[in-house]
């Protein structure tokens, strides 16, 4: 098919696929179509069973009111922003999250003779 | 940060660009944009992972991270709808390369509820001639899948679907005449097994 035609039934699928989403007539364009290029009534065919089988989809209720309520309540805390995060970047986050937890921890119970008081003078700023 | 003004304010009459100027210091402007936008991210984002789960799940992120990037968002050229279709588009992309997932064909609970016939025969051939369908769609490479959803789901325009992918109102129209030949070939390859494997990069 040389670029002329394949641009021209190009041109015409559009159209058709455009009148058929108006719900208005295509078989005209149909006609025309298969005159210019033989056999297009399979590709035709195709395009309404795009049309019937792709049509818009509703979240449940629930859940749009949910997601609204959580979007417009706030900002998104700390838990919201590592579900938004790439699944790796969760892992990463809760896996440095809990080792930060245990070294607090191990600190707290191993380390808490070797850890001196910083005297209170030492970080005054003087007058 | 709540505008004092707000009850004053009827955002159902103001176009998206004054709702994006808004939502920046106001969060009911941002409301009104979800509202707007909600049913067609849920849907797009819905057909591109087949099962209910994950499009809630990204539908959410999507977003959240409109609504935490909105106050750096500037429109040059590429209107709001486009940008949060591009988010869908990148956190889907994002999903299949993280699960792996581009081969699970599910769409299963939308299929069966979405037929219209009562006869059970012609319940059973409707319901496999749109398996079939949505099989094929699925195996298309990423942008094809895009055009086909962005045009039938969402019914837009070429200059519309061409803002949101980048491209030329030419160069869509021209994408979609070649996608529905792949489309045919690959319902006509599943029939008879003789599956091929698509690139996954994008074509011009």
């Amino acid at each position: 098919m040389s670029t002329a035609s394949e641009s021209h039934l190009g041109n015409l699928l559009d159209s058709i696929t455009t009148r058929l989403q108006r719900g208005d007539a295509v078989d005209p364009l149909i006609e025309q179509a298969e005159d210019d290029q033989g056999d297009v009534a399979e590709i035709v065919e195709l395009i309404q069973s795009l049309h019937t089988s792709l049509t818009p989809v509703n979240p449940g209720q629930e859940y749009a009111e949910n997601l609204r309520a959580n979007l417009l309540d706030g900002r998104p805390g700390v838990a919201g922003r590592v579900r938004q995060m790439p699944a790796r970047l969760s892992v990463a986050a809760i896996l440095a999250l809990f080792a930060g937890c245990l070294l607090l921890m191990l600190r707290r119970i191993f380390g808490s003779d070797s850890a001196p008081d910083v005297p209170e003078e030492a970080v005054a700023t003087p007058l | 940060m709540k505008n004092p003004f707000s009850r004053r304010i009827n955002y159902a009459e103001l176009d998206d660009k004054q709702l994006v100027a808004l939502a920046k210091e106001d969060q009911a402007a941002f409301g009104e944009l979800y509202e707007r936008y909600l049913q067609k991210i849920y849907s797009y984002v819905y057909y591109r992972t087949g099962n209910v789960h994950d499009a809630e799940d990204l539908t959410a992120k999507v977003f959240f991270r409109a609504l935490s990037h909105i106050s750096n968002y500037v429109e040059k050229g590429v209107p709001f709808q486009a940008w949060l279709y591009r988010i869908a588009h990148n956190l889907v992309a994002n999903w299949h390369r993280d699960q792996g997932r581009r081969k699970i064909i599910a769409l299963d609970d939308y299929v069966a509820h979405s037929l219209t016939s009562e006869a059970p025969d012609r319940l059973t051939e409707e319901l496999e001639e749109r398996s079939l369908l949505l099989e094929a769609v699925r195996r298309l490479p990423e942008d094809r899948q895009q055009l086909l959803l962005l045009k039938f789901v969402e019914q837009m325009s070429n200059a519309e679907i061409g803002a949101i992918m980048g491209r030329t109102e030419g160069a869509i129209k021209s994408l979609y005449h070649r996608t529905l030949l792949a489309l045919r070939e690959e319902m006509v390859a599943i029939q008879t097994g003789d599956l091929k494997q698509w690139s996954d990069g994008k074509e011009g």
